[in-house]
């Protein structure tokens, strides 16, 4: 028995040694091959030229053309005149700016009361129902936009919006919020914070969470006051990912659609209507596929140069550091 | 100046006693060293004289004031943290007076304690300096400054050297006993560094689970540990230990072992009979490749060098354990040791501790018997 159990055995530990032995050459050609770093990266390459490069390579060359879908006539190539003719709109530079607006206003007031929450919840470690209070505090912004619009719509309504019932308890009066020039921009702006406060409570939350515990305990025993502590110690430490919320939210803010879609449409007249909802309409209703190519061009520009002056602002203040 | 004393402290962390009722006076005005490895609650049980920890059972008295309740910035402490803190984006000496500002000083007073403190930690070239520059052990120095110009009555320091690097700690550590030679504050010292203790310690209060098992200064806490664990902890390599017996009666007893070629007699008050353990430092045991007149024949097992010059011998013997045992030998002798074979070894007895079967040490006096 032993006998015929011995070559059963063997070949079965051969079989391992022997596919390493085959394996081994091209897993170190591999490995040893200036191309493997290609070759890793080559799938997400891929997908990324197909759905990025490409698409932006389109728009930029469409961005040259007049071009109508409906039109009856092939696009015409006009060079630069789509972006002279941005640059002499005073309607495009009105839009531009009303979204300048709108994107400092609502991620400025998300950004304050979400530090002034999320630095309240930071401290009540041990308060009793905390976890649920996060909880309901952050469901703003996991809720899709086309429901918070139409919810928004429902509670500023005229007639049976609850909001109108407490402004009419507390100072006798009813306003039409979405549909009067003077509200509509700043009810926008107000459900917006709203939406994303919870998004800057976490970034606070995140923030707060990479300060040291021993710097935090030394300025408690140094006795340093608590805006010396922010300014010295949370500050510093945190900003980083402050930076990102902030950064982040910028850009979103400045390409808001949906919100002002759904509750006001852009109206009354232009008062909510920002570039991304004129990006939308110019394509999609007008079917002006040139002039809107044009604005998304400025569009991203915009946007790029946001993410830049963030980023250099951290890298420089990082680099002065270094250097003093 | 206060005494730090702490009354039935005891903090627990789940099922895990990290203090274990401490009742213990931190002397006014002297540096004592929290001793012990990792784990034994000494951060613990300095975090919460700080108030950075709140106890489970038990006070806390700075002098005559309980402080068991208060906030860590009402307790007028000073703490310096294993990672060195500094706050980020100023130089050193603005770094120094930050907390000053907040003391209600005059310009004057402040000046003048930052300058006092920057002369101290020997700072004065890296004073202009932003603080973001410098290495870990500088950085250290500017936050024992900060702590030393607020001049608190007691100072806390949590294994301060721990993440400096090798070149910075000697300069740290010389800096730190300087310091603590001048100020006269209370200074409570966490290390689980013997040499640092050693160095920088008026008193070593050794701890074990939770408890001190010995408070003493560093020359008679090495010499004579109350128990094997301090005999086993203090030193490289620690005391070495052999199983022997103790018979006879009150005062006179006698030590059987096979490590003394003669009768050893033991004066005691313990009064015990029984199995007993011998402690030795290694480096007290004498081996030499002639007889010795109170020596046993011995295995020389290896001999390696050490730091310092000296060499590690492994021995073994009769009445030794059966993995051997190590012995300290000075370079003279070590040279003149054969690589391997048969040596002498002689425990001297008076650098003998006899310990019991629960590990404390047994006041006794050895000679040999005749």
């Amino acid at each position: 028995m032993a006998q015929t159990t011995y070559p059963a055995e063997a070949p079965a530990s051969a079989t391992p040694s022997a596919q390493t032995k085959r394996r081994l050459p091209l897993a170190r050609a591999l490995d040893e091959s200036r191309f493997f770093p290609t070759i890793l990266l080559g799938p997400i390459l891929v997908f990324f030229i197909v759905w990025n490069v490409v698409p932006l390579l389109w728009l930029l060359g469409v961005s040259f053309y007049r071009y109508k879908v409906t039109a009856a006539r092939p696009p015409q190539f006009v060079g630069f005149q789509n972006f002279l003719d941005i640059w002499k709109s005073t309607e495009i530079w009105g839009l531009l700016g009303r979204t300048l607006s709108f994107m400092v206003l609502t991620v400025g007031g998300a950004t304050i009361l979400g530090m002034v929450l999320g630095f309240l919840f930071w401290g009540s470690g041990r308060m009793p129902g905390r976890r649920l209070a996060l909880t309901l505090l952050f469901t703003p912004m996991v809720l899709p936009p086309v429901a918070v619009g139409t919810f928004f719509r429902l509670i500023y309504d005229p007639i049976f919006g609850i909001a109108n019932f407490f402004t009419e308890k507390l100072i006798g009066q009813r306003f039409d919020f979405l549909g009067s020039k003077d509200l509509a921009f700043g009810a926008t702006i107000a459900v917006d914070v709203w939406m994303w406060t919870p998004f800057m409570i976490l970034m606070t939350l995140a923030a707060l969470g990479s300060v040291p515990k021993a710097e935090l305990e030394a300025a408690e025993i140094d006795r340093l006051p608590w805006l010396k502590r922010i300014r010295y110690i949370i500050l510093p430490n945190g900003k980083f990912i402050l930076m990102l919320g902030i950064l982040l939210r910028t850009i979103d803010s400045f390409k808001t659609t949906d919100l002002p879609y759904l509750m006001t449409n852009g109206g009354p007249g232009n008062k909510t209507e920002f570039v991304g909802l004129s990006l939308y309409r110019t394509g999609f209703e007008a079917f002006q596929m040139g002039d809107a190519s044009s604005l998304a061009i400025i569009t991203l520009l915009i946007a790029i140069a946001f993410a830049s002056i963030y980023l250099y602002v951290l890298s420089y203040r990082e680099t002065r550091a270094q250097l003093q | 100046m206060a005494e730090i004393r702490v009354e039935q402290l005891t903090k627990t962390f789940g099922q895990l006693r990290a203090v274990d009722d401490i009742t213990f006076t931190f002397e006014n005005g002297q540096v004592t060293c929290l001793l012990g490895p990792s784990g034994c609650g000494k951060t613990t049980l300095m975090r919460i004289i700080a108030g950075l920890e709140k106890q489970t059972a038990g006070r806390v008295l700075f002098g005559d004031r309980d402080v068991s309740r208060l906030s860590p910035s009402k307790r007028d402490i000073g703490m310096v943290f294993q990672y060195p803190v500094v706050y980020r984006g100023m130089s050193v000496a603005r770094n120094i007076e930050l907390p000053l500002q907040s003391m209600k000083l005059s310009k004057a007073e402040r000046t003048r304690r930052v300058d006092e403190a920057i002369a101290l930690m020997g700072l004065s070239a890296a004073a202009g300096q932003d603080v973001g520059t410098l290495d870990n052990g500088t950085r250290q120095k500017v936050s024992v400054a900060r702590e030393v110009a607020r001049q608190p009555e007691i100072i806390l320091f949590d294994e301060p050297i721990t993440n400096v690097d090798a070149a910075s700690k000697l300069q740290l550590k010389r800096s730190l006993k300087e310091l603590t030679r001048t100020l006269q504050q209370t200074i409570v010292y966490v290390t689980h560094d013997q040499t640092e203790a050693m160095t920088l310690a008026d008193q070593i209060a050794l701890m074990q689970d939770g408890k001190i098992v010995q408070c003493a200064p560093p020359r008679e806490l090495y010499n004579h540990p109350d128990d094997r664990f301090g005999g086993w902890f203090l030193g490289n390599p620690g005391m070495v230990f052999f199983d022997a017996a103790l018979a006879g009666a009150d005062g006179h007893a006698r030590l059987d072992s096979p490590l003394f070629p003669m009768p050893v007699a033991v004066e005691t008050n313990a009064g015990r009979a029984g199995d007993v353990t011998i402690g030795i430092r290694p480096e007290h045991i004498r081996v030499a490749a002639e007889p010795l007149p109170g020596g046993v024949p011995a295995e020389l097992l290896r001999k390696t060098i050490q730091i310092g010059g000296q060499y590690l011998v492994a021995l073994k013997a009769e009445g030794a354990p059966e993995s051997g045992f190590k012995a300290k030998v000075a370079p003279y002798h070590g040279e003149r040791l054969p690589s391997a074979g048969l040596v002498h070894v002689e425990l001297p007895l008076d650098q003998v501790t006899l310990f019991d079967e629960r590990g404390s040490r047994i006041a006794a006096t050895l000679r040999p018997r005749g």
